[in-house]
């Protein structure tokens, strides 16, 4: 298991290292020029020749790149080239945010799919069953850009429960996550209820029910826990799509992540903050799915991995 | 039983669809594009059943338009990703050995990469435009395919048939297309069409970011976006392009959860 | 809190899950996540006015903040030697008194009073030091081009400044608008916070992407702000920020709000929605060595073809006053009897026609030829766009619509690789601008004349203007400007952008800037 573990955790790297290469050779193809963007209007041609230079964007690409690659040796990120902090300060500050909505997206996710799904399995090809099928379908036809402000009018205007947007306590944390959530959620209700009607029919199952067992224990015990392994994979992959989804939930909701930030930096052509960006996202990616594949070896004994 | 229905009615609701997107001219009672600056935003009146929006244009008209490039970006974003992934996960899965380690670590680095930022950075090199929007979906699109196909093959190759093809010397292009792929289209298909769905939804997606298809033609996404803005004071700009993606992905879905049942029950 | 949620939980389904605490175990889960940050809603502090911005401010300090929102509101933390008001007139603030002995000196005597807000007393030294820091070439400062007509800066007692031009240059009063920061203030190379100011606010705290918060400076030399504090908060989304004012969690918001939402917002609310005369103006530009666009007939029938009263009354809601060029009519240099274009499309057709671009098939759908029209993407721009599309397609021209995100477009515009775009110009103060602009030398990578322009005439009158020193003589000059290049068209004037501002019943005394500025907050009050 160990030996695994290391063998997993060293792919790892290859993987960060192609997103890496493939965001610095994109954000640099992109047309635009940040020295425009931080110069602006007057700058005559000789000082807009002369930033390039001291900020080392006259040199050839390849060179460009291995001096990225040796700054990422030596954790170095470098300076944003559009606001007046360094890299990694910047995504420090905006990061967490990022994190605590994708988890509380996920959380909503899991909440709704559980429920759903299970009410829907118990009480097959009942209203119940095709009215959870049918909120599902909602939550994939949803784009988040017009469910947000949708779900701001009800809750946070009409009825008043909630704020509107930016981040705060708890309650600013409801509608972002329940809009961000909702996709999964759909996917999740529907992969679990097949999971659950398929548990139903094994023998096991069966077999515990002919032992008497309580009909909740055997949903909780036997049922359950036999659809969850799939989820768990489908949650982590999810992952991935939620943390770029953001981008769009973020800026409607004003919540102050990496996504809005990562934007910003396009837009401004800021090259070490895109590609600071790019890394804290796909690290955290690889690292989530690094730990569920680990979580799953270790939660199913059926899989066995090398000796 | 119930899932037959279910198969039925999506069906049914897709050949409707298509057919208003075929003939859209004949639908559409008006031109899609043609304004009206001193008639915008009306609700429904005469000779508008659904109403104007912003410029004044004919929101059915532009609602039956959009199902043209709607349906044409779902089904171009899906045949286009199917067809790489389908090649390219065939090949990793059939051959293996350094190509599929190098194949696999390309999808890994397309997952992990945040697939909007792609988008955004593609659309800005390129353009925005019809034919880039789909490239764009296609871009990331094609690795769930990839992985599927991929997975699949691994389990089916070391089965009975495919060892008889190769061993009645079948070259490996054959065997993959003649032996493998039937095997392989259930599944695809059940992926197609819930990936049919994502794309529809994913191109409003981009047009809220700026990058779907140029003004003034008409999709539903792009409805959407523009219509956004006016949420308070003239929702029926989104309600028929929203109810229009909706039905779709409904439809979509329920067929390939009927396909889907279909499928585990013949298993 | 999550109602919804706790709802569904208890609903009839799962009745018997609830024993085994399996929820319970989720929604402490959830809590536990949702807690990573605990700090508790910030409550609106009282006396504190919560101003809606587009967009994060990028730079605070006044050497190097060149977008909106960061001269916005830098503005109010640093004070400069003058500043134009609320006719755009320059008048002095840190300088007490000033003259122009001669034609390339400037003379400052600065006020005593005025003190930064670590106390330190603001002198003649932190003058220099602000411009010289500029001047450094390590500095990377966006403004350093601007002071190249600099000779030097001689500090000529604690109180008294003195600068020296190396050749006349009229224009050069508008530099003397930068914000002053103290001695030693570091540059650009730093993490640490903007250097303090002695402004009416100070800097309390910058929450990145979430809001900047200023405080009241107590010691201000024009008195205490009656406000306790100002918190801009950044809500990208329009639609969101009108539901935030809605809510009352945002009690001023300036700009950006879609017109046709402004009505709404006074049926709904209670705000006071006022628009005034702005001066950022925008303006269809064209490249002048596209083989057809060149013919100064064919730009003429272009801006007759283009109704700008339908467009104004219908989709901008009146938020804009028609142009007649750059200079709006708050500018000193305004001629009022240049001409506008008028809505004629007869005449436009028959100067196409005249030039040899007839129209193939009348009213049939082939054009007389097809240019691109470059746009950013935003839905406004974009709206904007499908409308001229229309109205010149009824003279026979097609438009073709690209629509770019932003950093592309500014790229294509500035490389002058485009046949028409749409853009504004923002801060438009003194009319030296137009050598930037339309002076032959002006051309990329040295100035703004992405279109090519070429006039000998309208170079001399630039040049001309620029050595000029009597505003009278300037004046005159640059009126026959305005009438040469409302003739010429390189630029097919638009409109001037309103200044919109919503605000909450309760704010008392904002007196709005013709280019946006927020500096009356200091004399805002807020009534209970």
């Amino acid at each position: 298991m160990k030996r695994y573990f290391f063998q997993r955790l060293l792919l790892l790297l290859p993987t960060l290292l192609g997103a890496l290469t493939l965001v610095f050779f994109l954000i640099h193809l992109v047309p635009g020029d940040p020295v425009e963007v931080m110069l602006g209007e007057t700058a005559s041609a000789a000082d807009k020749e002369e930033l390039r230079r001291s900020l080392g964007l006259d040199r050839p690409l390849l060179a460009q790149y291995r001096s990225f690659l040796t700054g990422l040796l030596t954790v170095d990120l470098g300076r944003s080239l559009s606001e007046r902090a360094s890299v990694s300060a910047l995504i420090r500050a905006r990061f967490p945010a990022t994190f605590q909505l994708t988890f509380c997206a996920m959380a909503v996710a899991l909440l709704l799919s559980f429920s759903l799904a299970a009410m829907a399995a118990r009480h097959r090809a009942s209203w119940i069953d095709r009215a959870a099928l049918l909120f599902s379908l909602f939550g994939l036809s949803l784009p988040n850009f017009w469910l947000g402000p949708m779900l701001m009018i009800v809750f946070a205007i009409q009825l008043g429960w909630t704020p509107v947007s930016g981040r705060g306590g708890l309650g600013h944390l409801v509608l972002p996550s329940l809009t961000l959530g909702l996709g999964m959620a759909a996917i999740l209700t529907r992969i679990l209820r097949a999971g659950l009607l398929q548990a139903i029919r094994e023998d096991y199952v069966r077999t515990a029910r002919a032992k008497g067992l309580s009909e909740s224990r055997v949903w909780l015990k036997h049922t359950l826990r036999n659809a969850l392994l799939p989820v768990i994979t489908i949650v982590s992959l999810q992952f991935g799509s939620l943390l770029a989804g953001s981008i769009i939930t973020e800026t409607v909701f004003s919540w102050p992540g990496i996504g809005r930030l990562t934007v910003q930096a396009i837009q401004a052509r800021d090259y070490p903050l895109v590609q600071g960006c790019v890394l804290v996202i796909a690290t955290t990616y690889l690292l989530v799915n690094f730990l569920t594949d680990i979580f799953y070896r270790l939660a199913d004994p059926r899989i066995h991995y090398g000796k | 039983m119930e899932s037959k229905r279910g198969l039925h009615a999506g069906i049914l609701i897709l050949l409707l669809l298509a057919s208003s997107a075929l003939f859209a001219p004949a639908l559409a009672p008006h031109d899609p594009t043609r304004q009206n600056l001193g008639q915008d935003l009306l609700t429904s009146t005469q000779g508008h059943p659904l109403g104007t929006d912003k410029l004044g244009r004919d929101i059915l008209s532009r609602t039956i338009y959009g199902s043209r490039v709607s349906l044409l970006v779902g089904v171009a974003t899906v045949a286009l990703s199917l067809s790489i992934g389908f090649a390219l996960g065939a090949l990793a899965g059939y051959f293996g050995g350094w190509l599929d380690q190098l194949l696999m670590r390309l999808v890994d680095v397309l997952l992990a990469f945040p697939g909007i930022l792609l988008a955004i950075a593609f659309t800005a090199v390129l353009g925005p435009g019809l034919d880039h929007v789909i490239l764009a979906l296609c871009l990331i699109g094609w690795t769930g395919y990839a992985r599927l196909v991929r997975g699949e093959i691994l389990a089916l190759r070391e089965r009975e048939f495919v060892h008889a093809a190769r061993a009645l010397g079948c070259a490996p292009g054959r065997v993959i297309l003649c032996h493998l792929l039937p095997n392989l289209l259930p599944p695809l298909v059940i992926q197609a069409t819930f990936g049919l769905a994502a794309a529809i939804v994913a191109e409003g997606s981009l047009s809220f970011l700026g990058l779907g298809v140029e003004p003034p033609t008409p999709s539903w996404g792009s409805m959407l976006n523009e219509g956004r803005q006016f949420l308070l004071v003239a929702p029926h700009l989104t309600t028929y392009p929203g109810l229009a993606i909706m039905i779709t992905v409904i439809a979509l879905n329920l067929i390939g959860d009927a396909l889907q049942d279909r499928l585990n029950s013949g298993r | 809190m999550p109602r919804v949620i706790v709802g569904l939980i208890f609903s009839p389904g799962l009745r018997s899950f609830n024993r085994h605490g399996i929820i319970y175990l989720f929604i402490a889960v959830f809590f536990l996540l949702a807690g990573c940050r605990f700090s508790p809603a910030p409550e609106p502090r009282s006396n504190y006015l919560v101003v809606g911005i587009e967009s994060n401010p990028l730079q605070l300090d006044p050497r190097y903040s060149t977008d909106a929102n960061g001269v916005r509101i830098g503005g109010l933390i640093y004070n400069s030697l003058l500043r134009a008001d609320e006719r755009m007139r320059l008048q002095p603030e840190l300088a007490e008194r000033w003259t122009a002995p001669d034609a390339q000196t400037y003379l400052f005597d600065l006020r005593r009073d005025a003190k930064f807000h670590d106390g330190k007393p603001l002198t003649a030294e932190d003058v220099r030091y602000t411009y010289e820091s500029i001047l450094d070439p390590k500095s990377r400062s966006p403004k350093r081009g601007m002071l190249k007509p600099l000779d030097g800066i001689d500090v000529l007692g604690p109180y008294r400044v003195r600068f020296r031009l190396s050749a006349p240059h009229a224009p050069f009063l508008e530099q003397f608008t930068i914000g002053i920061v103290p001695v030693g203030s570091p540059g650009a190379e730093t993490n640490a916070m903007p250097p303090p100011g002695s402004g009416p606010f100070m800097l309390e705290s910058v929450n990145s992407g979430e809001k900047v918060t200023l405080k009241a400076n107590p010691v201000y030399w024009e008195g205490k702000p009656s406000l306790t504090g100002l918190v801009f908060k950044v809500v990208p989304d329009a639609l969101v920020r009108v539901l935030e004012f809605k809510k009352g969690a945002i009690g001023f918001m300036q700009n950006d709000i879609e017109p046709d939402v402004l009505p709404w917002l006074e049926r709904n609310t209670q705000a006071s929605v006022a628009a005034h005369q702005g001066t950022t103006f925008q303006y269809i530009g064209i490249n002048l060595t596209h083989p057809i666009l060149r013919q100064r007939k064919v730009r003429q029938a272009l801006a007759l073809a283009i109704d700008r009263d339908s467009i104004i009354r219908y989709v901008l809601k009146d938020s804009v006053t028609p142009a007649s060029g750059l200079l709006s009519p708050l500018n000193w240099a305004f001629d009022e009897s240049v001409p506008q274009w008028p809505y004629d499309p007869q005449k436009a057709k028959r100067l196409l026609d005249e030039v040899g671009y007839p129209d193939p098939d009348g009213d049939g759908p082939r054009p007389r030829f097809r240019v691109s029209f470059k746009t950013t993407n935003i839905d406004l721009r974009r709206r904007i766009a499908e409308a001229f599309k229309e109205q010149l397609a009824r003279v026979g021209v097609e438009l073709e619509i690209r629509s770019y995100e932003w950093g592309t477009f500014y790229n294509d515009v500035k490389k002058g690789n485009f046949h028409l775009f749409s853009l504004a110009w923002v801060g438009v103060a003194d009319p030296d601008i137009y050598f930037q602009l339309f002076h032959s030398d002006s051309v990329p990578p040295i100035g703004d004349n992405r279109g090519h322009y070429r006039n000998p005439e309208i170079d001399r009158l630039l040049e001309a203007g620029r050595a000029a020193v009597d505003p009278a003589q300037r004046k005159i000059i640059y009126g026959r400007v305005q009438k040469l290049l409302a003739e010429d068209l390189p630029y097919i004037p638009l409109w001037w952008w309103k200044n919109v501002v919503v605000q909450a019943p309760h704010v008392r005394g904002f007196v709005p800037y013709p280019d946006g500025e927020f500096i009356s907050f200091k004399k805002v009050s807020l009534s209970p």
